[in-house]
């Protein structure tokens, strides 16, 4: 089997449009999460959500960008970034070898509101010609694939909040089979339209708004926590095999040595404490780890009252007593919830939290639930920690659990 | 102003052409409007002339082709109106509704 490096990481989120913006504001606590002003906002029971600050015309020309749903252009300027950061000229590749993975949840779902909006609400039947193109779930997968011109294989992954986990497990698969010798992989997901809000609002997962700070909505493992909260993005990291990314002295942000996949097959929401262990430890046993090898843990929560209780009791039956010492950072506090894009994105904060040693803080816990009684990392960074092999986990509506487990350059060079 | 400069209009401002580039011969595909791109300026001609386009799909390989079929449905659309008028019966609108 091949190892697998990570050369390069894109990242346009809530917290920053860069790797670098991204981490900063996520070791600093700083939250995204804002009150959305729309006109429909006056609709929603609890306006909030994380929103990118971006702007598709100083990407795009207008021509290209009218066919681009936002989670198309997301992705775009995600994979650009990480491939620039990679250093990978396709010119120097055999482009048949080289793969796109995405994940995304909902696709081009601002697409398909406008669309709905066309013809139901202004009762026109002019909708647009690029609907289609800009709505189906493969857009941004392909659009990456034709600026790059990557004939390998080109993969869409939609298994709701792991959908990008899943891509990211799923090209490592085939780089460590010797199938291919890079693959861009992560996910993209713009969800923020009234059509979509209203629909997870009407599932009561949706975190209620903090009554003296909006942006401290979201409490993951806390005992006040109400929810989650939706945010947009896109995470790309670039995969190489390992000997590859050696020869052309690649600077190499970790290895990605375990990938864990496994499906709760028991109720289309409630999560399961054996799925999410299971995942774990499929994880673990894939990349020959030890349980108490693991030094931090990105976890999901999604600070929802089903997700954090199970997730912890599925933590501590895999790492017994270790895992009342091993730190647990639930990024989505800041940085909420962008169902597909989250795992690629929470993956990519675990490899920039292991490059820099820091464990990153779960904000606004401030008095955790009493079945989440682990290490949480409440509400301040730690430096100088021993950071050196990850696991970040990913699990989902639908139950397609994912976990992905990486380690540091220097471990095993 | 003429047919030419209205469909010139759309392409200077939605596609970017040199609006030097713009005769009656030159071919929409050497301007950029590929097939894809065919089916969204047929969306913009529907909303500038405010005709509506038959459902058929339609060759247009330059731009003289594209302003003569225009000028052919802006001619059928004044005969069914005035036919329209002088039966006596309202004038019934002849775009879709936005």
């Amino acid at each position: 089997m091949r190892r697998v490096a990570i050369t390069g990481i894109g990242v346009i989120s809530p917290l920053g449009s860069s790797a670098a913006e991204l981490f900063a504001n996520a070791t600093a606590g700083r939250s995204a999460i804002r009150r959305i002003d729309e006109t429909w906002c006056k609709r929603l029971v609890s306006p909030l959500a994380a929103c990118v600050n971006f702007s598709g015309n100083e990407h795009f020309a207008p021509a290209k960008l009218r066919m681009l749903d936002r989670v198309s252009q997301f992705a775009i300027v995600a994979a650009r970034q990480a491939i620039g950061d990679a250093r990978f000229d396709i010119a120097n590749a055999d482009p048949q070898r080289v793969g796109i993975f995405l994940g995304t949840g909902m696709g081009g779902s601002q697409a398909t509101d406008d669309g709905y909006q066309t013809l139901y609400a202004e009762q026109s039947d002019r909708i647009k010609p690029f609907t289609i193109l800009m709505g189906m779930a493969n857009a941004p997968a392909a659009w990456i694939g034709i600026e790059y011109g990557v004939t390998g294989p080109n993969l869409t992954y939609s298994t709701a909040c792991s959908s990008s986990a899943v891509s990211i497990g799923e090209a490592w698969m085939r780089l460590r089979n010797g199938d291919l010798d890079v693959a861009i992989a992560g996910g993209a997901e713009a969800p923020l339209s009234f059509g979509a809000l209203k629909a997870w609002e009407a599932l009561h997962t949706l975190a209620t708004e903090d009554p003296c700070d909006a942006s401290t909505s979201c409490k993951p493992f806390s005992q006040n926590r109400s929810g989650m909260v939706l945010g947009e993005g896109a995470a790309i990291v670039v995969l190489e095999d390992w000997e590859r990314a050696i020869e052309r002295g690649a600077t190499i942000h970790g290895e990605l040595i375990g990938y864990g996949v496994v499906t709760d097959a028991s109720h289309i929401t409630r999560p399961t404490i054996a799925g999410q262990a299971a995942a774990m430890r499929a994880a673990l046993q894939v990349a020959a780890c030890a349980p108490a090898s693991i030094d931090t843990i990105n976890a999901h929560g999604t600070g929802t009252q089903a997700n954090d209780s199970v997730e912890t009791a599925a933590i501590k039956q895999v790492f017994g007593e270790d895992a009342y010492h091993i730190p647990i950072s639930a990024t989505k506090a800041i940085h909420g919830h962008l169902l597909g894009a989250s795992g690629a994105l929470e993956f990519a904060l675990s490899l920039l939290a292991m490059r820099h040693e820091v464990l990153l803080p779960t904000m606004h816990l401030h008095l955790a639930a009493a079945d989440c009684d682990l290490d949480y990392v409440p509400n301040c960074a730690r430096h100088n920690a021993k950071v050196k092999t990850v696991m970040s986990n990913s699990f989902a509506f639908g139950g397609t659990n994912a976990v992905l487990v990486a380690r540091s350059a220097a471990q095993r060079a | 102003m003429t047919t030419l400069e209205r469909l010139s209009k759309i392409l200077v401002k939605n596609y970017k052409v040199d609006p030097e580039r713009l005769t009656l011969n030159g071919r929409l595909e050497e301007l950029g409007i590929d097939s894809l791109g065919m089916a969204e300026l047929l969306f913009f001609i529907e909303d500038e002339f405010k005709v509506q386009l038959p459902f058929d799909p339609v060759v247009l390989p330059t731009l003289g082709d594209a302003v003569r079929y225009i000028d052919g449905l802006l001619a059928a659309q004044r005969v069914t109106e005035t036919q329209t008028i002088a039966d006596g019966a309202p004038p019934t609108a002849p775009h879709r509704p936005t």
